[in-house]
């Protein structure tokens, strides 16, 4: 289990500016196959011929928000084992332990910088395969 | 570098500056979303927009490199909540405050395009 690269991410955010950023970082830098989306209504067009190893999902959407983009995503066969990272420019006292019940890996702040992102995207999901090898072992 | 963190980098330079051309219309926007909402305080549809799109400037000024820009986004946010959070709407200090928080915001967006129209104008000599 630990030879398991990541390869595809799914990543929804309503900010262009910032979706083009990091769908760059993670192609170039990270050389991963990224479906980038503006929505949950998207994401849910895209997910099942996706096939996701992963989820990144921005918490604050103006229709529907992250974690309920993750609980819809994970509704489809697609999607319902995939880790999940969320981004967000504010993360409250209280938030991240009730994101890490919804079975989020971590959060990513806003602001980042978008050279380290793709970088820090792996380290994450490593730290889950490591955990979970550990959790087999 | 190795060639990825070269393309990478090139292209953040391109979207940094494509942000950074376009703030004064991002501020502008906020600006006329504030008009709307002091013109129906009870909309508060008008102020969600606002709210997020202000939230939005903050997260994405730092991650184009435009620190004081996403400082006085946050600053913005923050005055807005209290707006918010007075019964009465548009009170006046509160609303003095906010008005004095997007003035610092178009400041530093401004010059934030300035900088980078004039790093555009090196680019195109060079």
């Amino acid at each position: 289990m630990t030879d398991a690269t990541l390869s595809r991410i799914l990543y929804v955010e309503d900010d262009a500016d910032i979706r083009e950023v990091v769908r760059m970082s993670l192609q170039t830098l990270g050389k991963f196959e990224v479906a980038a989306c503006d929505s949950c209504a998207a994401a849910l067009e895209l997910v099942d011929e996706f096939n996701p190893e992963l989820l990144l999902l921005d918490v604050m959407m103006p229709d529907v928000d992250g974690p309920t983009t993750l609980r819809k995503l994970r509704e489809r066969a697609s999607a319902v084992g995939a880790p999940a990272i969320f981004i967000t420019a504010k993360v409250q006292a209280g938030d991240m332990a009730r994101y890490r019940n919804m079975g989020v890996l971590d959060v990513i702040v806003k602001p980042f910088d978008p050279m380290l992102l793709s970088s820090r995207v792996e380290q994450i999901w490593r730290g889950n395969r490591s955990k979970s090898n550990d959790d087999v072992g | 570098m190795t060639t990825s963190d070269d393309e990478f980098s090139r292209e953040l330079t391109r979207l940094t500056t494509a942000f950074a051309a376009q703030l004064p219309q991002q501020v502008q926007s906020l600006e006329d979303d504030l008009a709307a909402w002091l013109s129906a305080p009870r909309e508060t549809a008008l102020f969600d927009t606002l709210g997020h799109k202000v939230h939005q400037l903050k997260g994405a000024g730092g991650t184009f490199g435009c620190s004081t820009v996403s400082e006085a986004a946050q600053v913005l946010e923050q005055r807005l909540a209290a707006l918010e959070a007075d019964a009465t709407g548009a009170a006046g200090s509160d609303l003095d405050e906010v008005e004095a928080a997007m003035q610092v915001l178009r400041r530093e967006a401004n010059r934030m395009y300035r900088s980078a129209a004039q790093r555009g104008k090196a680019g195109t000599q060079s």
